[in-house]
């Protein structure tokens, strides 16, 4: 498939595009969460498109998937009112705050500071320790 | 058998006494004959009715001498789901039967207190680790004459297949389980639900040799509000009669009706509003995070509960994301619509197995999903990836410079 954007043509392989978007997307609905940073390297590296084109489109088709499988949570009953209330008016406030600290702040530190994180908490999860 | 024999010729004494008097009387002496059996009812007595987000509730009784005591604890105004899915294989034939159950209709709390003395039985099985059987230990303890209100709850039966799965389905549901089947199934929902033995189980109560019984309960903090209800139970037909009691919890801590757990909210609220900032900043969605550390900071929530919650909070972020990405136009419609229609059918599979796994498997895969992430993530920082990233980043920035140019004079 051809894209076309901003004056530029790209050559999309939509069979390696649509077999990894449909398997992320398994992924993330089933364990609830977004699926950007898997999105992202699968749009640059396997479909080799760069990056400028990649940022608002990924999150266009993630959202797809984030909207379908809202309603099918909600339909089974997994989604909880209060709950979100709880944390919906948080997670806007922290969109707000976050690019006023992000001009002061390293990204690749925090990527590493994220990705210690991680290890740890997936550590928990596997039960190790 | 014999006893009621017994009382028989009395019965028709009195009956014909009275018979010329009053004929409806004639029925009361068949009300009174259990009496007669020498049955005692067991007493019971609570020593509050109202309890502040859980505490400690005394509970003293008689019941007859030399006899165990079990007390019978549930939420009676609010019903949770659980849900399982059998995948066993059968123990004849070997076969699985792929079969999901799954009910409305458990209640928030339910537990059984028993005596002191079981407390070995418990340790022995708690030994399992998480392949402890909750009907086993009923049976172990004597204590399934007591489980008797999960026992009758409406529990749908589905016969899922690798189809059903995919086109996201549960299956075609069965036809109804007799009496005897509901109630064995009950109790693998229980422990699906309430998951560890602790939590359903506890050897509390001190039985004197002449059958006064006591017991001091720990109602935990975090179970569902309203009203509760405590029998206790002595024989299938032997119990005393059903008291009542409050658990009132106050705002900030509300109840959560879908994951049937209440909880202080100030706490979602500020773990959100950090992993919102911190997913931010490092450009990945505050999902990763967040699933996995309300599970850990929370183990009271299912897991479904959490994916289906969060889900929609990841939603609005990124909405928000693609109208200011749109109104610079530097979006590629085609191309996000064409990955995203993909994205269509496997967001609509996700969320029915996410109800098909138990918390375990969720946590397993979680796990190495976010090791992958890490790895991911590491990527991203090394030196080479750092460079080539550079070029990208000024790239983007030219263009969305050039978008946010043509926006504005249009």
């Amino acid at each position: 498939m051809k894209v076309e954007f901003w004056g530029q043509e790209f050559k999309v392989n939509m069979f390696v595009g649509c077999t990894g978007g449909f398997l992320i997307a398994v992924l993330s609905s089933m364990f609830g969460f977004g699926g950007g940073p898997f999105m992202v390297p699968l749009m640059t590296v396997a479909l080799r498109l760069p990056m400028y084109v990649v940022v608002g489109s990924s999150l266009l088709a993630i959202f797809f998937n984030t909207s379908i499988s809202t309603m099918r949570h909600y339909q089974f009953g997994n989604f909880d009112l209060i709950f979100f209330l709880a944390m919906f008016p948080a997670a806007i406030l922290g969109g707000y705050i976050a690019p006023q600290i992000a001009k002061r702040v390293s990204p690749t530190i925090v990527k590493r500071i994220a990705c210690v994180g991680l290890v740890l908490l997936a550590l928990n999860l596997l039960g190790i320790y | 058998m014999q006893k009621r024999m017994w009382i028989l010729p009395w019965f028709f004494a009195v009956a014909a006494l009275l018979l010329g008097t009053h004929t409806e009387a004639a029925d009361q002496p068949k009300v009174a004959a259990p009496a007669g059996e020498a049955v005692v009812v067991p007493t019971i007595a609570i020593d509050k009715t109202e309890l502040s987000n859980g505490g400690v509730i005394k509970i003293t009784g008689k019941a007859p001498a030399g006899k165990p005591v079990y007390l019978e604890v549930w939420a009676d105004e609010h019903d949770v789901r659980s849900s399982r899915f059998d995948a066993d294989p059968d123990k004849d034939t070997g076969k699985r039967p792929y079969l999901f159950y799954i009910t409305g209709e458990m209640p928030a709390y339910y537990k059984i207190f028993v005596p002191k003395e079981m407390k070995k039985v418990l340790d022995e099985e708690k030994k399992q680790g998480n392949k402890w059987s909750y009907s086993k230990l009923l049976k172990d303890l004597g204590a399934d004459v007591a489980y008797n209100e999960p026992a009758k709850i409406q529990i749908d039966r589905h016969q899922s297949s690798l189809m059903a799965s995919i086109i996201g389905s549960r299956g075609p549901l069965l036809e109804a389980m007799d009496e005897k089947q509901t109630r064995s199934r009950s109790m693998q929902l229980i422990k699906a639900r309430f998951r560890s033995i602790g939590n359903v189980l506890a050897p509390e109560i001190d039985i004197q040799p002449d059958g006064t019984y006591s017991a001091t309960i720990k109602v935990r903090d975090g179970v569902a509000p309203g009203k509760y209800k405590i029998v206790a139970v002595v024989d299938k037909k032997v119990k005393s009669e059903t008291l009542t009691f409050e658990n009132k919890i106050s705002f900030p801590t509300m109840y959560l009706d879908n994951a049937g757990t209440s909880m202080n909210l100030v706490w979602p609220f500020l773990l959100t509003l950090a992993v919102a900032i911190f997913g931010v900043l490092m450009g990945a969605g505050g999902g990763f995070i967040m699933n996995p550390l309300l599970l850990a900071l929370f183990p009271a929530l299912p897991h479904t509960v959490v994916a289906g919650t969060v889900t929609p909070t990841v939603l609005f972020s990124q909405g928000s994301g693609i109208f200011n990405y749109s109104k610079i136009n530097f979006i590629s419609w085609k191309l996000g619509c064409g990955i995203g229609v993909a994205m269509l059918f496997g967001g609509f599979i996700g969320p029915k197995l996410t109800e098909m796994i138990t918390l375990d498997q969720f946590k397993f895969a979680f796990g190495w999903i976010l090791l992958i992430l890490a790895a991911l993530m590491f990527w991203q920082t090394t030196p080479k990836y750092l460079a080539g990233n550079k070029k990208e980043q000024a790239i983007l920035k030219e263009f969305k410079k050039r978008a946010e140019e043509s926006a504005k004079s249009k």
